[in-house]
């Protein structure tokens, strides 16, 4: 099967147990921390606690490498870059007008790393946490916006919708394709304003099927008496028990020390 | 033309852990002019069967053959004309602004000149019953007009086998009965029809062969009434109670269409 960035990975583990609001202000102090660490060292502790945290996720490693496969594009291509253009430090290699220094060398690796530890910590997340607990998460930490009139329920619901649809939609992407297959329809031939235009014969029908899915949920939802946020209850209440404080704490503590080292 | 699928094959994601055999060997061949019900339950491989049909689909192994020349070795575009495969909810795939320019899709890819165009847009879509439809917007009609003008757009290509994956559901009686005239009809022009469906009034009612699948593999083949009366879950509840009450009489016979059937009940009530 097909994996992709942002899939969860249903199995159990003490990542899966911890609750998703911790598990998403790690990764937000994991993604902002990042920026302040700027030495070997301090990059090596943090791929260490990112291998660390994948093999605690029980993510088999291949299929965590898979997850990463859509940006090993933008890696290689930053790595490149850097290696190439920059003229920073001494001088190792030159070869007509290609100079590579050791400056660049190094940067193009730290920015290398540092994009792969971003997305790193984001699969984490996305893999450890199913789709509806990352909404109801991400939920209360908005909620103190409420006060500004923020809908923060109101955008979870739209996000834990668009999670919901995406497999509903690409199934029904692939059946509007083999239809129009059927009556003749090549998606392969001809230059790239014909491919182009050959994908309005699935565009539009995917569109109406949208919006029809669109009206048939939300009244559905009316019918059951959905009226937003307000006075709503959950199923399942989120717990921030001692070992998400803990979980936070220790992730904090490595960060600093990352940005000292 | 006479469609030939000879042990047929299908695995769904191969070498994974989702590894699925929705196929085992399945042989079967739609003869010229004749009406081919498939029955089965879910699961049974109906849809995956079909799309072999056309070739949407390649076997893992097996081979689908169009008047004994292999399908592979057939340009696709060719193959899709010749095989018309109407998926179930085709209205689901309509997109022009205009009925006309729906039905012409197809068409249009076969590079006919315009006047051919217009003769198959008018020729699919009165078969359907639907030419006062052409000016309307396909996303403005009843789901039961939607249909027919679908499985016109199909037509429109001038396919030698049609293939209808659960024509009926979701339409009511009336236009149910429009569907089964119209597959009659096509038998007439010489057409072969392959009709899938779980429905088994509707395959009783037109199929001049009837296949069962379970589980990826023909369980019976052959004509309705030897197929339906030693399948009886697949049977119409009107051969259920033929069934039912020849068990002690075997004059009776073996009656499939309701007008049979229904002729049959009322002699067994009258004497």
């Amino acid at each position: 099967m097909n994996r992709s960035l942002g899939q969860f990975y249903p199995v159990v583990s003490p990542l899966h147990a911890l609750d998703p609001r911790a598990k998403i202000l790690a990764t937000a102090a994991l993604v902002f921390g990042l920026f302040l660490v700027d030495s070997a060292a301090g990059l090596a502790l943090v791929t260490g606690t990112v291998v660390a945290l994948v093999v605690a996720s029980r993510v088999p490693p291949v299929t965590f490498l898979q997850l990463l496969r859509p940006v090993a594009f933008i890696v290689a291509l930053t790595v490149l870059f850097q290696v190439l253009f920059s003229r920073e430090g001494e001088m190792l290699f030159a070869w007509g007008i290609l100079e590579i220094h050791d400056g660049g060398v190094r940067l193009g690796l730290f920015l290398g790393l540092r994009i792969l530890l971003l997305v790193s910590a984001a699969a984490l997340l996305t893999a450890t946490t199913a789709p509806l607990a990352l909404a109801d998460g991400l939920e209360d930490l908005l909620s103190p916006l409420k006060k500004l009139r923020f809908p923060a329920h109101e955008v979870a619901m739209m996000m834990t919708i668009a999670l919901r649809f995406i497999p509903t939609l690409s199934e029904e992407t692939q059946k509007i394709t083999k239809a129009q297959a059927a009556r003749g329809a090549d998606f392969a031939e001809g230059g790239p304003l014909a491919r182009v235009r050959a994908t309005v014969p699935i565009l539009i029908p995917l569109t109406v099927g949208a919006f029809r899915r669109a009206d048939d949920l939300a009244e559905a939802m009316e019918s059951r008496g959905y009226q937003g946020g307000e006075g709503r209850t959950r199923y399942r209440e989120l717990r921030f028990r001692p070992r998400d404080a803990i979980a936070l704490t220790v992730t904090a503590l490595i960060l600093a020390g990352a940005a000292l080292l | 033309m006479r469609l030939e699928l000879r042990d047929i094959r299908h695995v769904y994601s191969p070498g994974t852990p989702f590894e699925l055999e929705a196929l085992r060997g399945v042989s079967l061949a739609a003869e010229p002019g004749e009406v081919l019900g498939i029955v089965g339950g879910t699961g049974s491989g109906k849809s995956t069967l079909i799309q072999h049909m056309n070739l949407l689909l390649e076997p893992a192994s097996g081979n689908v053959l169009v008047d004994g020349v292999d399908a592979a070795t057939l340009k696709k575009s060719e193959l899709r004309r010749k095989v018309g495969l109407v998926f179930q909810f085709p209205e689901a795939a309509l997109f022009a602004p205009t009925v006309a320019e729906d039905v012409a899709f197809a068409p249009r890819r076969l590079s006919l000149d315009e006047d051919e165009i217009e003769d198959r847009v008018r020729d699919s879509l009165s078969l359907v019953r639907a030419e006062h439809l052409r000016e309307r917007s396909p996303f403005a009609l009843s789901g039961g007009e939607q249909r027919r003008v679908a499985i016109a757009g199909v037509l429109a290509m001038g396919p030698e086998v049609l293939v209808l994956d659960e024509p009926a559901s979701g339409l009511d009686p009336a236009a149910r009965e429009d569907l089964l005239r119209l597959i009659r009809t096509l038998k007439q022009t010489g057409a072969s029809v392959v009709l899938v469906s779980h429905d088994t009034d509707e395959v009783a009612e037109v199929a001049d062969r009837i296949c069962v699948l379970e589980r990826g593999e023909v369980r019976a083949i052959g004509t309705p009434s030897k197929v339906l009366y030693e399948n009886l879950e697949f049977a119409p509840a009107t051969v259920q109670t033929v069934a039912a009450l020849g068990e002690s009489d075997q004059s009776i016979g073996r009656p499939v269409r309701f007008e049979e059937t229904l002729r049959t009940l009322r002699s067994l009530v009258e004497g």
